[in-house]
């Protein structure tokens, strides 16, 4: 098993790394070997949303995946603290002599079309009345980790924003991991990406966590593979 | 933020999308102040890699706003698995300085389009939107 990064955040203001986290690092692991086949040679772009301690970006970073010293990482959140922590855990973790860069974005919205190879959302999935907005300067810095846990309706409203935007996200051999708890639905989220015909969709891992069940998915377009 | 990220970053106003002018940012030269970073190696591979998949005219287009004219017009090709020329090693130590040493620390850019101003603090971009463009 692959070590876990050392993580020291404040997490009033960042989401303390939990099963659903680690959930996404086994899964990762699991498809490790496969992920450096594909993209072995090239240049990876890999992209985490919503990376808020950073300890999945430093984990690929640390363990080479999609492939060592020829992928760069961009983590993209909405909250600066996240940003923050996430440059620090990679630093905490000798992550320096890798590429990383912090965006502060609305999901991938700044980036180029379909330039991600290796995309990563542990989005937040918790069902709501609505997703939060981002707290105003000077408003309380614990606000932010709302954004972080609370999806709006079914839990599915950023992650839907997300699936509606992967077509045009990920490269052409891109690939795609995100996380679900069960009350998101993910099952009926697979079939109705599979078909409108791009996607293939599969199972990658689940487990029981206390009272929910979380899983990853992996998408990638349908001719990929 | 490294020089490199801007080969990847568009406004991020939807409209735009539709547009050719929202990528690359236009970078104001004037405003941003830059930094050497040394904390990553040197690795030839891993530039050919970048100079295999950079958009290039993008590349000519930030090095300009930054001030830099003395790229090639053209991309350097350069075949990966072959024995590289000392030339060749040299282009790559050059755009491994420019690509991934040098970092826009503080400074804006701006979409050729809609000319909304994006700031960059503390090496961090911020492309986050207002509630009225969003």
């Amino acid at each position: 098993m692959l070590p876990t990064p050392y993580v020291r955040c404040d997490y009033d203001t960042v989401y303390e790394p939990s099963e659903d986290s680690f959930l996404l690092l086994d899964a990762l692991e699991e498809e490790r070997a496969s992920l450096g086949a594909t993209f072995q040679d090239k240049l990876s772009i890999v992209c985490e949303l919503g990376p808020g301690s950073g300890i999945i970006t430093t984990f690929m970073m640390q363990n080479g995946i999609p492939t060592k010293d020829k992928s760069i990482y961009l983590a993209a959140d909405i909250s600066p603290w996240a940003l923050e922590a996430t440059r620090d855990t990679a630093k905490h973790n000798s992550c320096n002599g890798t590429y990383l860069e912090p965006l502060q974005s609305d999901l991938a919205s700044c980036l180029k079309g379909r330039e991600v190879d290796l995309l990563v959302f542990n989005p937040p999935y918790v069902p709501a009345e609505h997703v939060p907005e981002a707290p105003r300067m000077g408003e309380d810095h614990r606000m932010w980790l709302d954004l972080a846990l609370l999806g709006g309706e079914d839990g599915m409203a950023v992650t839907k924003r997300l699936l509606d935007q992967l077509d045009n996200i990920l490269s052409k051999k891109g690939v795609a991991y995100i996380l679900f708890c069960a009350r998101n639905r993910p099952e009926e989220v697979a079939q109705r990406m599979r078909h409108n015909g791009k996607w293939k969709v599969d199972l990658i891992m689940h487990r029981k966590a206390g009272w929910e069940v979380l899983s990853v998915y992996r998408f990638c377009r349908d001719n990929a593979i | 933020m490294k020089f490199l990220t801007t080969n990847f970053l568009k406004c991020s106003v939807k409209a735009c999308d539709t547009s050719n002018d929202n990528f690359p940012l236009k970078y104001d030269g004037a405003k941003c102040s830059l930094q050497q970073d040394d904390s990553i190696d040197f690795n030839p591979e891993f530039l050919l890699s970048i100079l295999d998949r950079v958009d290039w005219d993008a590349i000519l287009a930030v090095a300009a706003d930054l001030g830099n004219e003395s790229l090639p017009r053209v991309k350097p090709v350069l075949v990966p698995g072959q024995e590289l020329s000392e030339d060749d090693q040299a282009i790559l130590r050059d755009l491994h300085t420019l690509l991934i040493q040098t970092s826009i620390v503080e400074g804006q850019m701006q979409c050729r389009n809609c000319e909304h101003i994006y700031y960059i603090k503390n090496g961090i971009p911020n492309l986050l939107l207002p509630p009225h463009l969003a």
